[in-house]
């Protein structure tokens, strides 16, 4: 486990990214996080997570921004990838409908899992590809009116509101858990009492982990 | 599905899940199947309304007991010894960084009717009631001889080769009383039944010395730790390291059905009528039953509780054994207990199992002792379940079958079956002390 993990650290949150394979998820990651575009990227392997800081009232903030690994496939992404997430991306590609249409079953599943107020935004993806998009930004504002949640084109390929949408939901997250440690002095104290971190039992100094090769 | 696999693997159990993620990261190309629609097989974390389910038909939880989804109850419950074989794959894997951990609060043990703490410290243990002064002395001197036994150092032996010595012979040369015997036996070493004794000590002395190990490690109040949220959340960090690593995860998928050629080979796995092949298949018993009998059977008693246990000095989480001696029984029972300070449960409740190796055909008459033990509960549940071995050749079927989980404490025989499995399968033994992300780390510069 890496220093930076949650442990005396300020502010870090998770934040997971859902919806159907081939949307772009991946790449909305690697855009934001090391703003990079791989347009022959396959089913995703190899994945983790990414972490991505920003100041917001002067503090940093990390946002620790987990990818399904693949799993979302057959369906098969597990209860404990939404654990303790308290914002999330539920993806779409404007130019497959099917995909905005799975978009309630994402949200089922991610109101299932997840244990705390998540901050959800939803997304519709490739925007770049106008000529042959099948869901319209009215279809897409109006779902996300529906169901309560921020919603935003984006384009992985050349960058359009990519950092705009993962800040937008970071610092949304950001207020929300401002507001409760407010009212809960205990809040944070119950979450580290007790807790014991895995690491080596040597001393071997710091350890990285190389979380996104390929 | 129509493509072929160096590896399909059947259930999401622990034990499954761990290989899955092991045979990936080598390179294997895995497929992983669960017939249910949800992570775990037998070894999930249910919530209130599975548990509903699964024990009381249809019926819809009772409101009072709180949100369903703040539920994660164990089906297999077991503590995790913090320098145990499972902290070292966790560590080796680094699985590591899904999950999070808490110290578990204390363990305890049953003796004529009461419950004592076993020691965890130098002034616990000179407080202790568990023994008389002078009995104190002997087994102070018998602790310090298992404390400096080296494997590699003769000198430390003192004269005595522990794979020849019996467990009883060593226990004799310093005296130790039955009562300590009982303790050191079922609370430290933490066997089942007294077999022991009469086998060589090297087993004996390493599991006690892992015990103290274990409790070392992260200074808590037992050896113990265990994950937030329940063990369902172990099987499910193994299933996505193997996805990391190109394993192909598969859900909700009928049947499973086993293919073999003409020769008694498994060849590929059929589901809803379409196959994948592959070269080696992977299961729990539950989806080779022709090849694997019966040999045990395990009875618990699930429970829901508003209380910690009492005189555990309100713990959080504890375990507590009862020695088969105290309670006329051929192996021991035990209980184990956490709350919604480990996210098992809505706040102000806590779990509480009771389990045993079946001796009767009435759990809840068998279960007696230790439900006592836990005051009112809220709800009680029994289950029983067989336990299985496999009986094939995998040289000849090439399937591997898992073993079912048993009835002890913690998980050193499930990482050890584990281990036996991952060497038959790829004929190569895991060294335990690498460290993969820093072995891949390097290998990247």
């Amino acid at each position: 486990m890496s220093d930076d993990d949650e442990r005396g650290e300020e502010y870090l949150f998770k934040i997971v990214i859902i919806g159907d394979s081939a949307v772009g998820k991946s790449n909305l990651l690697t855009r934001y996080a090391r703003n990079e575009f791989n347009p022959n990227s396959k089913a995703t392997i190899g994945v983790e997570f990414q972490t991505q800081s920003m100041l917001i009232d002067g503090k940093e903030v990390k946002a620790q921004i987990w990818d399904t690994a693949g799993q979302e496939r057959f369906r098969a992404v597990t209860s404990a990838y939404y654990r303790g997430a308290v914002g999330a991306l539920v993806v779409y590609d404007i130019t497959r409908s099917s995909t905005f249409e799975n978009v309630g079953r994402w949200l089922d599943e991610l109101n299932t899992h997840s244990d705390t107020t998540v901050a959800k935004m939803l997304i519709g993806n490739k925007c770049d590809l106008e000529s042959i998009r099948a869901v319209s930004v009215e279809e897409g504002k109006s779902l996300a009116e529906s169901e309560g949640l921020f919603f935003m084109e984006t384009s992985a390929l050349d960058s359009t509101n990519v950092k705009t949408a993962f800040e937008m939901v970071i610092r949304e997250i950001y207020s929300n858990i401002s507001r409760k440690q407010l009212n809960s002095d205990s809040y944070k104290e119950e979450l580290t009492v007790n807790r014991v971190s895995l690491v080596k039992n040597e001393n071997e100094g710091t350890k990285t982990f190389s979380c996104c090769s390929r | 599905m129509d493509e072929e696999y160096d590896v399909i693997v059947l259930g999401t159990g622990l034990k499954e899940c761990i290989l899955s993620g092991l045979l990936s990261v080598d390179g294997l190309k895995v497929l992983h199947m669960d017939r249910n629609d949800y992570y775990g097989g037998e070894s999930s974390s249910l919530n209130l309304t599975q548990l509903w389910k699964r024990f009381r038909g249809s019926d819809t939880p009772e409101e009072n007991l709180g949100a369903s989804r703040e539920y994660n109850v164990d089906m297999i419950p077991k503590f995790i010894m913090a320098n145990g074989l499972l902290v070292q794959t966790l560590i080796h894997t680094d699985v590591t960084k899904y999950l999070n951990f808490k110290a578990v609060d204390g363990s305890f043990v049953y003796k004529k009717g009461k419950i004592y703490k076993v020691p965890a410290t130098d002034v616990e243990a000179l407080k202790s009631p568990l023994m008389g002064l002078f009995e104190k002395r002997r087994a102070r001197k018998f602790f310090i001889y298992v404390q400096d036994y080296d494997e590699k150092d003769p000198k430390s032996h003192e004269g005595l080769d522990l794979s020849k010595v019996t467990a009883r012979e060593i226990i004799s040369k310093y005296g130790l009383e039955d009562d300590t015997i009982d303790f050191i036996g079922h609370a430290l070493a933490l066997h089942n039944d007294d077999d022991y004794l009469d086998q060589p000590a090297i087993d004996f002395v390493k599991r006690i010395k892992l015990y103290a190990e274990s409790l070392a490690r992260f200074q808590g109040g037992s050896p113990y730790i265990y994950p937030l949220y329940g063990l369902g959340e172990l099987p499910q960090a193994f299933a996505r390291l193997s996805a990391v690593y190109g394993g192909t995860y598969m859900l909700n998928k009928p049947e499973c059905k086993v293919e073999f050629d003409g020769s008694g080979k498994a060849i590929g796995v059929t589901s809803a009528g379409e196959t994948a092949k592959c070269k080696k298949v992977v299961c729990d018993p539950s989806y080779l039953s022709e090849k694997v009998k019966k040999v045990g059977k395990v009875t618990r008693a699930v429970c829901i509780m508003s209380h910690p246990i009492p005189d555990t000095n309100d713990a959080h989480s504890v375990q507590i054994i009862l020695p088969q001696k105290q309670l006329g029984r051929k192996s021991d029972m035990y209980l184990f207990c956490c709350s919604y300070a480990h996210n098992v449960a809505p706040k102000g409740k806590y779990i509480a199992f009771v389990s045993a190796e079946a001796e009767t055909d009435n759990p809840e008459e068998e279960l007696k002792p230790g439900i006592e033990l836990l005051g009112p509960t809220d709800e009680i549940f029994y289950h029983s379940y067989d336990t299985y071995v496999p009986t094939n050749i995998q040289e000849e079927d090439n399937c591997f079958i898992s073993a079912t989980y048993d009835a002890t404490t913690h998980f050193e025989s499930t990482v050890v079956d584990v281990l036996d499995m991952y060497t038959k399968i790829t004929g190569k033994t895991l060294d335990l002390s690498v460290d993969l992300s820093a072995a891949s780390a390097a290998a990247e510069n």
